[in-house]
């Protein structure tokens, strides 16, 4: 009795887990569709451009309003700032080096 | 060690200590001065008003004050929802804001133009920022026609704080913006934008 008690549990716990199987399987199949619904939102606004004369009679004289802050400026790699920032740092390393051979020169002369 | 050797190892320590604060400190001078020009002059623009022109695309633009005679593209909107930009090139040309107005009719019709093009060196729009009230901005359009508008405001604002309403915003006459970056540089681009307002004259 006991025996078919345990094995009856170890068939419910097998059933368990089979039926767990295919719902992690559903799990990591379902964020696939994801993606692709977040590409559709940036499809979106070609066909409102090529709609762009039907949109012309809208509430507002902008029918589209972008948001923030326009990009108008491609700087280049090596701006002002890297450079001063080399110049300074070369300098530091100069006279670092400078005081280095000062100190073994005393030390020369100490006798040390 | 002895005391003088320890002085002179201070003094050159002290020393480089200096020169290294000196090199990034003259460059954070420069970036903060320009701050101070926020808003440079907002007029308020002339009282005539002049008749609006029909709806053609802009397919040229001339700006006499800074030597700017460049062909106009059109412009949408980047995936991310900010305005298009035109691309990096030697020659770079500025371009048209397809969902404003275009140049002569009623509302604000937006032109943009980088000031610089990275390696390229200076954009379409480099001298925007030197305008003065009064100046003139001819818009050649599509059909033949130019729209010419006089400047009554030139501003420079923080990217931050990009007057979204003010350049996009409704008005009752043809105006047209005209929109590229400025301010202090930063590792990735420009803190401000140059905003110069203009409304037609003729």
């Amino acid at each position: 009795m006991r025996r078919t008690g345990l094995s009856a549990m170890a068939l419910a716990c097998a059933a368990v887990l089979a039926g767990a199987v295919p719902a992690f399987a559903d799990g990591t199949a379902s964020p696939t569709p994801v993606p692709s619904r977040s590409a559709e939102p940036t499809k979106a606004p070609s066909p409102a451009t090529s709609a762009e004369p039907t949109r012309a009679p809208s509430d507002d004289q902008v029918s589209v309003r972008p948001s923030g802050a326009p990009n108008t400026g491609e700087v280049t790699p090596s701006s002002g700032s890297a450079t001063g920032g080399l110049i300074g740092g070369g300098a530091a390393a100069a006279i670092a080096l400078g005081g280095g051979v000062f100190l073994v020169r005393r030390r020369r002369a100490n006798g040390v | 060690m002895s005391p003088l050797s320890r002085r002179a190892f201070a003094g050159a320590a002290l020393a480089s200590l200096l020169v290294a604060c000196g090199g990034p400190g003259t460059t954070t001078g420069s970036s903060t001065s320009p701050p101070p020009s926020v808003s440079e002059a907002s007029v308020p623009p002339p009282a005539k008003s002049v008749a609006a022109l029909g709806r053609s695309v802009p397919v040229g633009l001339k700006i006499p004050a800074i030597g700017v005679d460049t062909s106009v593209m059109q412009l949408g909107l980047a995936a991310d929802g900010t305005v298009e930009v035109p691309p990096i090139a030697a020659h770079d040309r500025a371009g048209w804001y397809r969902h404003s107005p275009t140049p002569g009719q009623t509302g604000p019709s937006v032109i943009l133009g980088h000031v610089t093009v990275g390696s390229y060196g200076d954009g379409v729009f480099r001298h925007l920022g030197e305008l003065n009230r009064g100046d003139k901005v001819v818009a050649r359009l599509e059909n033949g026609k130019s729209a010419v508008f006089a400047v009554t405001a030139v501003q420079t604002v923080a990217k931050a704080d990009f007057p979204t309403d003010e350049v996009y915003g409704d008005v009752d006459r043809p105006e047209l913006r005209l929109i590229t970056c400025g301010g202090p540089r930063t590792g990735d681009g420009y803190q401000d934008n140059v905003i110069v307002f203009a409304t037609l004259s003729t």
